[in-house]
């Protein structure tokens, strides 16, 4: 017997974006508001459902993990996706992009990242990360008649189909290894005799892929050239709900791995760590184009997150959970704002635009100098707490070296997130910008954020509370 | 138990929030930001007059404490604790920033309701780093108060502020990150020890380290105060964040914010890590040394009476490190007393030199000279805060000078000896900036036509309750140095 009020929240997200399919495809009056509408309650009534009900079972079916550290993530990837909705609204009306399948695709995203963020077993994960790839490879080449965006959609389409060819076949050896497709049996049981070597090249093909979607150095080419090239809302969609799934997959894979397998990676996590923080940090310092700062300020979060990956087995998870609830906000926050300040012709991206764009949209600065004070690990932030806590879980597991380096790499990234506040508070302005009136639902999201970004700078201790209460649940049953 | 502390330290936030809320009508701002500010001050005077003894709490011996849980996961607390040594520096703090408010009040006329966000939430964070007991609180305040500066340095500056206020965030998030490595590093030690992991000083007191970890947590803290002080070799932020700022920037960077870095080491860097503290005095010393002639010596190559003002910050912070260094009663005690002193007469100077500013346009010592004649009273101030600067007897600096210089004498003669050299060299450069602008003939020729008008009411109202204190204190200090007496005690007590 199927336990079917464990997955309402993802029946909801496929029956919205079906829903908006078939309207799409029957009912000649498809209106932008009406989708948008159909979207935003999907997203609210699968969020009510995570946040308000507790499934009986942990798991579905053997499947997907629903009650704890799955249903975390859900709630987290719900809220993004909810935001990027009201982000995206004006954006895509201006652009006249906001059809059916822009906003089912939305849908359909959010579900593959669920499902990958929830998976213990390796078919729903893989069912996960295609339905996720598939939507994110149309979205980002939503823009038709835009070549910069054709672009970005074709590059992330090559690339993630051989970052989806290299889990395949990690996944596929450590099925053949371990006669098991339960993610936590398989990764837990360990290699029988004489075949460690195999694990661990399955476990490296894992983590090659995975390290491709998180844009991990040095599988992490392709993240400017497509988040510059993406819609912005996009964007922010793209390094936020996908990172954040498939990290979320990563650390559950780490806690599931037998110490023996984790103690060979940690030396190559270690590396990887440091590269990311470091090419990231770097890369951004010398950025004139705010999209493609950000994209490198991205990678450089994912770099520390690594890093307090390497504390996986020491207590590190609650921080690595924090982190990627703060990490989403700022980022969607930054990106969101990028997106509506953006004119129609195309984003707004060189630095000199946002010259003095304070004086003229107070708000939307504000918001945008807080997510990146927010990103800089400034308090009273969110990303305060976060850092805060990364650095802990990193220190108190003894990794005193790689916890320096990471501290060196916020100290360099400190510049170039305070050279576009200062662009935008304290040089005058350059050339006229023109910049959209913000609409309801841009207005609504950006308090959302502003006020979240706050209370978790202030108020953490109930988000700590509950991710104490998902833990448990990475342990292997 | 009325929260008075955290009324004390949240009401400038209310200020702040008020401004922003009038931001369309600048003179409410001014209104409300300058209520705000002297309710607070009232408030902080109030807590003087009360003469409150003190008492020992859960958090250790405090005039008043508060204390409460915040964030339970890693045993965070929200802790303040109110001891003479603070109740002078938030004194100040609140004084300060009253005059603060009223400076800007003909000098912002752009953006101005942001301006007094920014201002009172500075205060705020200032007033946090004096109060908080709890070190992550402490750290929470030290970074916040960063941000506030950032903006009003470089959205009321002057010519080079975008430059100024990057490299001062910079210079300043160097330290404090490498700090948070450090924290971070004590509180973990110390849970492992005891079990009980905290941020709580009266507890991470008493943590017991191997040598050698030791010296680089102390050189992680005492980094992050140093580059705040700022001594020797990593203070080359400070004249440009001095020169470029709006004159309430300058005052509060260098009556509060220097402040702030000197109180850490005399709270938390050296009572933290007494052996490590120990091993670096001679290097301190010698530091403190080379701020006070290095910044003599550049200073008397200033044009800029901004700048001029800016390096003598340096040589009085130079001999506060000395005091400091040292620890014995006296000197701990002239050491507070000269971050008191320092922060009046120096703001003082900062807010003639805007005052001049302001009529001129100009800060060049050398398009000046013979003010005397034209703005007498304004000279007079000038002459009394500069005399104030290099240590006449009988004003403010002189008592703390003589108290760090004697103590100091006891136990590094030679340190005292050439300490004494250097202020001799405190004095050429003061007398050559009084020179140069108050008397002879005014030398630039467009500044000679101007009419220039003498000190208004509301300046005179900046001015006078500076003057009553700079002579207040260098006249009958006891009062003040009998409320560090206890403190002072107990920090003794820890380094023994």
């Amino acid at each position: 017997m199927f336990d079917w009020v464990s997955i309402l929240p993802h029946l909801i997200l496929a029956g919205g974006g079906f829903c908006i399919f078939c309207i799409g495809a029957f009912w000649r009056l498809r209106s932008a508001g009406l989708l948008f509408a159909i979207a935003v309650i999907a997203v609210f009534l699968a969020g009510a459902q995570t946040l308000l009900i507790t499934p009986q079972a942990p798991h579905f079916s053997g499947m997907l993990e629903v009650q704890g550290y799955g249903r975390f993530f859900t709630f987290l990837i719900i809220v993004i996706t909810g935001l990027t909705l009201l982000f995206s609204h004006q954006y895509a009306k201006l652009r006249n992009f906001a059809g059916d399948e822009f906003y089912g695709l939305i849908l359909l995203a959010a579900l593959g990242m669920i499902l990958v963020a929830g998976a213990v077993h390796w078919l729903t994960f893989f069912l996960g990360l295609e339905v996720l790839s598939i939507s994110l490879y149309v979205l980002i080449a939503i823009r038709k008649a835009d070549p910069g965006s054709n672009e970005a959609g074709v590059k992330y389409f090559i690339l993630g189909a051989v970052a989806g060819a290299f889990l395949t076949f990690g996944m596929a050896i450590i099925y053949a290894v371990t006669g098991t497709l339960n993610i936590s049996k398989s990764l837990a049981v360990g290699a029988p005799a004489g075949s460690t070597s195999l694990i661990f090249l399955g476990l490296s093909l894992l983590l090659v892929g995975i390290g491709f979607k998180i844009s991990m150095v040095p599988f992490h080419l392709w993240a400017p050239d497509v988040y510059q090239g993406a819609p912005a809302p996009v964007t922010a969609f793209l390094s936020t709900g996908s990172k954040v799934a498939l990290f979320a997959a990563l650390l559950r894979f780490a806690s599931y791995a037998s110490n023996e397998v984790w103690s060979h990676f940690t030396p190559v996590l270690w590396i990887l760590a440091v590269l990311t923080m470091g090419v990231g940090t770097i890369s951004a310092l010398a950025q004139l184009q705010v999209k493609r700062l950000l994209a490198y300020s991205s990678i450089a979060q994912m770099g520390y997150l690594l890093m307090a990956l390497l504390a996986v087995k020491q207590n590190g998870a609650s921080a690595i959970m924090f982190y990627l609830a703060a990490y989403a906000l700022m980022d969607l926050g930054a990106f969101g704002m990028v997106a509506i300040l953006s004119a129609k012709e195309s984003d707004l991206d060189a630095l000199e635009d946002y010259h003095g764009l304070a004086y003229a949209h107070p708000w939307r600065s504000a918001i945008l100098a807080v997510s990146l004070l927010s990103l800089a690990g400034l308090p009273p932030t969110a990303g305060f707490i976060g850092k805060f806590a990364l650095f802990w879980a990193v220190l108190q597991a003894s990794y005193v070296v790689i916890a320096v380096i990471g501290i060196l790499t916020v100290i360099l990234s400190i510049y170039f997130y305070f050279k576009v506040i200062a662009a935008l508070f304290m040089r005058p302005a350059q050339r006229t910008v023109t910049v959209p009136s913000m609409a309801l639902a841009d207005r609504v999201a950006g308090g959302l954020i502003l006020i979240l970004i706050f209370l978790l700078g202030l108020v953490p201790a109930p988000v700590f509370t509950i991710i104490g209460k998902a833990l448990p649940f990475l342990k292997i049953s | 138990m009325f929260p008075w502390l955290s009324l004390i330290l949240f009401l400038p936030l209310l200020g702040s929030f008020l401004s922003l809320a009038f931001w369309r009508r600048p003179l409410s701002c001014r209104w409300a930001s300058l209520l705000v500010a002297l309710a607070d001050f009232a408030l902080v005077m109030g807590l003087l007059t009360l003469n409150l003894k003190g008492r020992i709490g859960a958090t250790g011996k405090w005039l008043l404490a508060e204390d409460f849980p915040w964030i339970e996961r890693f045993g965070i607390r929200y802790s303040l604790g109110l001891d003479g040594i603070s109740l002078m520096l938030i004194l100040l703090t609140a004084f300060l920033t009253v005059l603060c408010v009223l400076v800007s009040w003909k000098q912002i006329t752009q953006r101005v309701g942001a301006f007094h966000f920014f201002l009172m939430f500075m205060e705020t964070g200032v007033l946090g780093v004096f109060l908080a007991t709890d070190l992550f609180l402490f750290y929470l305040f030290w970074e916040l108060q960063l941000i506030p500066m950032f903006f009003l340095i470089g959205m009321w500056g002057h010519e080079k502020r975008v430059y100024a206020t990057i490299k001062f965030i910079i210079y300043t998030i160097v330290g404090s990150l490498l700090m948070l490595i450090g924290l971070i590093g004590l509180y973990v030690i110390h849970g492992a020890q005891t079990g009980q992991y905290t941020f709580a000083l009266y507890q991470l007191v008493q943590t017991k380290f191997s040598p050698g970890t030791e010296i680089w947590l102390y050189a992680a803290f005492l980094l992050a105060f140093v580059i705040k002080i700022p001594v020797i070799p990593v203070h080359s932020w400070l004249p440009d964040a001095h020169t470029e700022a709006p004159t309430a920037g300058s005052v509060i960077l260098a009556g509060l914010l220097l402040k702030a870095g000197a109180y850490a080491v005399l709270r938390f860097a050296f009572p933290l890590f007494p052996t490590a503290a120990r091993s670096s005095v001679p290097l301190l010393l010698v530091l403190g040394l080379m701020g006070l002639f290095y910044a003599a010596w550049i200073a008397l190559a200033q044009k800029d009476i901004k700048r001029l003002v800016a390096y003598s910050s340096i040589a009085h912070m130079g001999l506060v490190v000395i005091g400091i260094a040292i620890w014995n009663m006296m000197t701990l005690s002239g050491a507070v007393l000269q971050m008191i002193n320092h922060g009046l007469s120096t703001s003082a100077l900062f807010i003639l030199v805007g005052m001049l500013d302001e009529r001129v346009q100009s800060r060049e010592i050398s398009n000046f000279g013979g003010l005397w004649g034209k703005m007498p009273i304004f000279s007079a101030f000038f002459l009394l805060f500069a005399m104030a600067s290099l240590g006449l007897p009988g004003l403010n600096n002189f008592v703390g000078e003589i108290l760090i210089l004697i103590g100091t004498f006891r136990t590094w003669p030679w340190v005292a000896g050439i300490g004494f050299v250097g202020l001799v060299l405190t004095v050429i450069y003061i007398l050559r900036l009084v020179q140069g602008t108050l008397f002879g003939e005014t030398r630039n020729p467009r500044i000679k036509e101007l009419y220039m008008e003498d000190i208004t009411v509301r300046e005179a109202a900046i001015l006078v309750p500076l003057a009553v204190a700079v002579l207040f204190i260098g006249l009958y200090p006891g009062p003040v140095l009998n409320l560090f007496q206890e403190p002072i005690e107990g920090l003794m007590t820890l380094l023994k």
